[in-house]
């Protein structure tokens, strides 16, 4: 009777103590909504920009495509048009690609690719490298200038503001905002918590206004 | 009966604390804990022994938005500690341990104890696990429930201090304020 009376006791009293962790539910209620910015870049300056329709990047290790595709996803065009209710409302104008835009939109999804697990140190030219599919026909060169010291090895939602008014004579170009949006994947409702998150990088990030 | 002074007991308490270090980050009480220990007298006043505790905290921060440098990051956080601690301790009973069935005592344990903060965020965490030396002065009363009974009933109240630092999370050592409460066996060889 007493070793009965000590193994319940220990047993509710070790199971009480075992290590916890959050409710998953609660965890991936929201996303993660991270923006950066080129701190020389002058956002003022840009007055057009360039996004395609329904069309996003992908990058992954388990997939041989490198884009999604609507209306294949629904995913491209609920997002795009997202963004691009985001910047009409910030004053810019949107323009087609031959029409020389001011700044070019890229959006991609990183899947299960750990591209983000170490520092990114400023002047750093690894990222995005070859991973990029090159949408504006500007080659893959990016200047990174930001550090980031948070793990991204999922599914990530990424948005580049990419300078294309003030190109290298070699045509380089680099990044001058960019926002990370995850966890895609473990997201319950993924399309209206996408909007969400992207609405909210752009609240985030008010030096993008132009009114 | 054998004198309650020339034997030993053990102990299995629940483990309840308040952190007092950095309680931005987590100040909440925690009932989720415990310890286990042994102890033998030396003396009829005297006895030491070794004591292992368990406490887990956590406190919840709501959606916000913190500036960054050069840009900004949104997110709900889920704080949490991980802490276990082993201390060689000896306490001191204000009676002699076979004069009463109410025991008194005041201890005092020194040992290690090793920390996890880690800051959960949708499927992302941030964890650094840290090393340090710890002092537990203790008050606390033992019960035996019958008068030569095996069985009897531990109460403490103690503060504990700790050398464990973490620049990542904002500790320059940790500090608690906590209670226990469980069972004692006496003699059980």
């Amino acid at each position: 009777m007493k070793n009965l009376i000590y193994a319940l006791t220990a047993a509710c009293l070790l199971s009480w103590g075992c290590q916890p962790e959050p409710d998953a539910a609660k965890l991936i209620d929201d996303m993660v909504v991270s923006t950066n910015y080129d701190p020389e870049a002058d956002f003022d300056g840009y007055l057009t920009y360039a996004i395609p329709t329904d069309t996003i990047g992908y990058i992954s290790n388990t997939s041989n495509d490198t884009i999604l595709v609507s209306p294949k996803s629904d995913f491209p065009r609920h997002v795009l048009t997202a963004i691009r209710q985001n910047l009409d409302a910030r004053g810019y104008t949107r323009v087609a690609r031959e029409e020389d835009p001011d700044v070019g939109i890229n959006v991609l999804v990183v899947n299960d690719f750990n591209v983000f697990q170490e520092i990114v140190y400023p002047g750093y030219y690894g990222y995005p490298g070859n991973y990029y599919p090159g949408y504006w026909g500007y080659g893959s060169y990016y200047y990174y200038p930001y550090i980031n010291t948070y793990a991204y090895n999922t599914g990530v939602l990424i948005i580049e503001m990419v300078d294309l008014k003030n190109r290298t004579p070699d045509n380089k170009v680099k990044v001058v905002w960019d926002a990370y949006i995850g966890d895609l994947y473990s997201t319950i409702d993924r399309l209206p918590t996408s909007a969400r998150a992207i609405d909210q990088a752009f609240f985030q990030s008010p030096y993008l206004d132009k009114q | 009966m054998t004198a309650y002074g020339q034997e030993k007991y053990f102990y299995l308490t629940l483990n309840g604390n308040k952190p007092l270090s950095n309680t931005d980050w987590i100040g909440d009480f925690s009932l989720s804990g415990g310890r286990i220990g042994y102890r033998g007298f030396i003396s009829p006043n005297f006895s030491a022994g070794l004591d292992i505790s368990w406490m887990n905290f956590d406190q919840y921060e709501p959606v916000n938005t913190q500036q960054t440098g050069s840009g900004a990051i949104t997110s709900d956080y889920f704080h949490y500690i991980y802490s276990y601690s082993a201390a060689v301790s000896g306490q001191y009973y204000f009676k002699e341990a076979d004069e009463d069935r109410l025991l008194p005592y005041a201890g005092l344990g020194l040992g290690a104890k090793t920390n996890e903060y880690v800051l959960y965020y949708n499927i992302y965490e941030d964890a650094e696990r840290t090393w340090g030396f710890l002092a537990r002065p203790e008050l606390g009363v033992i019960y035996r429930l019958t008068e030569h009974g095996s069985f009897g009933i531990m109460a403490a109240v103690h503060y504990d201090y700790s050398t464990n630092k973490s620049e990542k999370f904002g500790y320059n050592n940790f500090s608690s304020l906590g209670f226990q409460i469980g069972i004692v066996a006496v003699s059980l060889y």
